[in-house]
Order: C-alpha cells, then structure tokens, then sequence
C-alpha cells in the first residue's frame, strides 16, 4: 500500500501529465531549434490548434460518455463547405449578403451549427435507438458525410467569404487571431459543463458505470443522445471556423484532421475505455501536436514527416493511456 | 404491522423468459418496519423477484400493490420515486467518481445561475459526510475516487446512500457477499435500523446465520414458487434448509420436523 500522500501525487502527475510532456517538448524545442522560442511562435502554436482544439470538445465528451465519433472531420468539412457555398462569392459559391452586411456572421454561425447538429441527431439515432455500435455509425457518417461535401460542390472550390466574416481570422487580440480565441472560449465553456454542471457528472458516471446510472434514475439514452447532437455542433462551429480561415472551402478541406484530434484527445489523458478525461488537458494535447508539427516546419523537414510522426504520436498515446492504466491499478 | 394494510403486497406473480418460466404463482406481503429475508437456492428466482419489486422487470402476471394502490412500474426510476430503493448484488457505483459523487448519482444538489443549474460541492460534500458520521463509517477522503476503496468501504457507501434518500421500502440483494466480520456485523444492525425507522426492508441472502439475526420473516422460493412463509421465531435453520433444498436431510431435518410439528416432503 502506498501513503495517501504520495497517492495523492502520483495521481496529480498523471491526471495532468500532458502539461508536463507540453512544457517539457517546449523547453526542449526553445534549446535545440533556433528561433523557436518567440512569442510569434507560440501565438502561431495557438493559431494552429483552433480547428483541432474545437474538433477535441465534441470527440472528447462522446469518448468521456463510453462512445466514439469518427464523423467529425466530415462534418466539419460538410458545414464549412455548406457556409462556403452560401456565402462565398466566387467558384461555387452563391455569395448570399443581408442587409445590414454584418447578419452574415450570427445567419452562418446558426447555419454550420444546425447542419452539425442534424448529423449529429442522425448518429444518436443509429446509436441510442438502434442501439448500433457508435464506431461503425460514425465510420459510415465519416465517409458518406465527405462524399456529401464532393457531391454539393462538384468537387470544385467556394471561395472569397464576405470581410465580415473574415475579420475573425484576421484581427488578433494578443497576436492571437480572434477565431483562436473562439475555441479557447469553447474550450473552457464545456470544461465548465462537464466538471460543475449535473449533464457533465451524469457524462462522466455514464462512461463509468451506465447500470449504475440508470438504477440510479439518469436518463441514459437522452443524455447520450444529446451528446451526439453537441459533439456534431461542435464539428458545425469548426467547420465554421475553417472556412472563415480559408475564406471559402474545398472539397478535401481538413482531410487528416480527425487522426490530429483522436491523437490530441487520448494524449490529453481521455480514457479510451470513458468515464475519465478533461478538456483543458485535451487542449494541451492540441497545443502539444501544434508544437511538434511548427518544430518539424522550423527545422526544414519535408511535410510527410509530419504524418509519419503524427501516426506515431497515435500509437504513443494509445500506449500512454495503457500504461496509465496500469499505473492506476497497481495504485488502487 | 398487521394492523394496517402491508406496504408491499404481491398477488399471483408469475415471470417467464421465452418459454423458462422464472417464476410461479407468487404471493406474499411486507409490512412497515418489517424485515423479510428471501431465501432459495441458486437459480430460484429471487434476484427476479427483486427486479420485479423495484421496476427493472415486469411481471408477465400477477400484480403488485405497494402503498394501497397497484403499480406498474417500467424503470428502476419508476420505484424510486416512489420510494423504493435498490441494493444490488454487483454494486451500482461509478468507480471512476469520488464518493460524495456516487452518494448524489442524479439527485445531485445544484444552484442555478443564469438558468444553469451548478453543482453545489461544498454542500454535499457536507451532507455525505454527516451521513458518513453518524453511520460509523470510515472514509479516509470523501474525494477519493471509488476505485481506490476496498469492497467493504463500497458496501458502506451503498448502504449508507440508501439510508440518507430512506424511502419506504428497501431491497437488499446479497449485499454482504463481499464483506468481511465486521462489516458484517455493522450491515445487520444498520438494517435493523432501518426497519426500525419503519421501512420495509426485503434482503435476499444465502447465509441462514444472517437471516436468522435480522429477519422477522423468512419467504422461501423453491423453483419458482414460494415454498415457505414462515416467522423467524416459530422456525429452525434446519426447516429453513429442508424448506429451500425440498429434500429431508436425514435425521436433521426430522428433528426440525419433530420440532415444529410440520413435516414437509418434496413433492
């Protein structure tokens, strides 16, 4: 048996062990790459993880809740390119305006949100009433969610998004641009949900023991479902996003990014087996992938050696969670 | 407790999955304050009856009248709210939330602001370890995670949950077949403690010892049926045994006969 106390420690590091490999992979990075530790860096770092730290939310509350969703990226892609044929003036787009202009920004926001959210119902659909294996539901949402977004765009490109829209990946608040702030915001809105609200306990004991939460009277299945419609919102808000930083959409946009996430989420110590994880060390999972791959771009390698290490940065954190595990074990 | 109508009556209860019939034609009563163990070997049907109690299953037949009214509960939701609670076999606890969380599952405390409801931690860290006191139960740290307790520290936090929500009706599914002496020992009292608070409590057990500490009445289910109804002081463990294995046990279960007056052969 170990003391309390040195429990109590050991738990800490590895409850938030992924600030500690961050700080560590960023002091050595500032050491061995020149010019790496810069403020610009760093803001760049942030930049980088908006679409992937967004992403993380959704992926993160289905895996804490028992479940997965492989659909996101497309559904991030579907919503951005939906917004992109809307409101982009040029290629395929249609280029919708209001009066005043400014309605353009609350008008797709609702939109990209809403086009989440109905595939987001159609997998609580699949999963929750038709009690379907949520890995295969969302493999399927996954490829026919980017076939969509080939077949409404003729596999051509949306492009110019009205300035409206733009000013949110252009305009900076601590040379951060404000759309990076959007998911910093959305990050610690939903950390709030899952640690200080009853939905977020029931999220959490759902992943831990379903039996025991329903003998003890919490709606499973809704809550369940509702979490599918938030995560696929959530994807609807990122695709949002990308297409305001791409100032339109393409058909294979944000092609990879689910991998990126998945990586992003198991290394912020989300449990794969659910019931544990928390947001804020999801998002330093993004910001420790976004600080591996500026490094990789500093040092001059080739862009496949970003894949290569991104796959392997899978395996690692799939090992990471296991032998946590086993670590806890030995504790309990 | 015969004086007014029983809290839990069960008339003609039949169950079957597909074509096992589970259980047979069952009819008994519990009163306020009372204490029944059910007995039966394994497979008899008791775990069944449990569920049919408290809303996990319903009968195929037979009703159940609970509180002077018939119920048809669909969940184990459905008995909770009106006042049955559940101590399952395998434990309902979330190992992966600490015990002031467990204790709360879904009744949780919360104060709104702005329309959203906040998980009031303060408040009910306080109320569990009131509850935690005043039972004589021992936690090192009310936000420890469950996993890290021992079988006897879960049992503990279990059985202290169903006594702070109370109710009016109880049921004990082999609660202590993880636990040691003396945790034993202090689980018998809390439910005679219980029952003195004038809830009904049904404990379904495999060890006479126990029934025949705690029990006012024993109903023992047979394949199925009930196979005896019988008060704890007017019986013996060796009628008990003779009553669940429906076979005589040589000469032990004949001095149970000769002692009561009432043989009973398999049939």
């Amino acid at each position: 048996m170990l003391s309390s106390n040195r429990r109590a420690v050991i738990e800490f590091v590895l409850d938030h062990l992924v600030w500690f490999i961050l700080i560590a992979v960023l002091a050595l990075f500032s050491l061995a790459i020149p010019n790496y530790f810069q403020i610009g860096i760093f803001a760049n770092i942030v930049e980088q993880s908006t679409f992937v730290g967004t992403l993380a939310i959704g992926l993160s509350l289905l895996i804490i809740a028992g479940y997965m969703d492989l659909s996101i990226e497309s559904v991030m892609a579907l919503a951005a390119m939906v917004v992109g044929i809307l409101f982009a003036k040029s290629g395929v787009g249609f280029g919708f305006s209001f009066t005043p202009a400014w309605l353009v920004v609350p008008i797709s926001l609702v939109i990209a949100l809403g086009v989440g959210a109905l595939v987001g119902a159609s997998n609580a659909f699949f999963v929750v009433r038709l009690k379907m294996n949520s890995f295969i539901v969302t493999l399927a949402a996954f490829i026919w969610g980017r076939g969509l977004v080939v077949a409404l765009s003729g596999g051509r490109s949306a492009q110019e998004l009205p300035a409206e829209l733009r000013f949110l990946a252009i305009e900076r608040f601590l040379q951060i641009p404000l759309m990076g702030w959007v998911a910093i915001l959305a990050t610690l809105v939903f950390a709030f949900i899952l640690n200080r609200t009853p939905f977020g306990r029931h999220l959490l004991m759902i992943g831990g023991n379903p039996t025991a939460a329903y003998r003890a009277g919490i709606k499973v299945d809704k809550l369940t479902a509702i979490t599918f419609v938030l995560a696929g919102s959530i994807a609807g808000l990122a695709g949002w996003l990308l297409a305001i930083r791409t100032s339109g959409a393409t058909a294979n946009l944000g092609v990879g990014m689910l991998f990126q996430t998945f990586a992003a989420v198991v290394i912020g110590g989300v449990s794969l087996k659910g019931g544990v994880g928390s947001l804020p060390g999801v998002y330093a999972g993004v910001l420790l992938l976004a600080s591996i791959q500026t490094a990789i771009n500093l040092m001059g390698m080739p862009a496949h050696f970003t894949q290569l290490i991104q796959g392997g940065m899978v395996l690692v954190a799939v090992l990471l969670d296991t032998f946590k595990l086993n670590i806890r074990k030995r504790l309990a | 407790m015969t004086t007014e109508a029983p809290l839990l009556r069960l008339e003609n209860i039949s169950k079957s999955f597909g074509a096992i019939q589970a259980l047979r034609d069952i009819s008994f009563e519990i009163g306020r304050g009372e204490v029944v163990a059910l007995l039966g070997d394994n497979g008899a049907g008791k775990s069944t009856l449990v569920k049919i109690i408290s809303g996990g299953l319903e009968p195929s037949s037979g009703k159940v009248i609970y509180d002077g009214a018939e119920r048809h509960f669909t969940s184990p939701a459905d008995g909770k709210a009106a006042g049955i609670e559940t101590v399952y076999q395998d434990l309902s606890l979330c190992t992966n939330v600490d015990v002031v969380a467990n204790f709360f599952m879904g009744r949780e405390i919360v104060k709104k602001y702005f329309g959203i409801p906040v998980l009031q931690e303060k408040a009910m860290e306080d109320v569990v370890a009131q509850a935690m006191a005043s039972a004589g139960t021992k936690i090192p740290s009310l936000r420890t995670n469950v996993e890290h307790l021992s079988g006897g520290q879960r049992q503990a936090i279990e059985l202290n949950r169903f006594v702070h929500w109370g109710g009016k009706l109880v049921l004990l599914d082999e609660p202590f077949a993880a636990l040691g002496v003396e945790q034993t020992r202090r689980g018998l009292d809390l439910i005679r403690r219980i029952a003195d608070q004038g809830i009904g409590v049904v404990f379904i057990t495999h060890i006479m010892s126990q029934a025949f500490q705690v029990a006012d009445r024993m109903v023992v289910i047979r394949q199925g049926m009930v196979a005896g109804d019988v008060r704890t002081s007017e019986t013996s463990p060796d009628q008990i045994v003779h009553l669940i294995t429906g076979e005589a046990l040589g000469g032990r279960a004949r001095t149970a006969d000769h002692t009561n007056g009432q043989a009973q052969h398999a049939g």
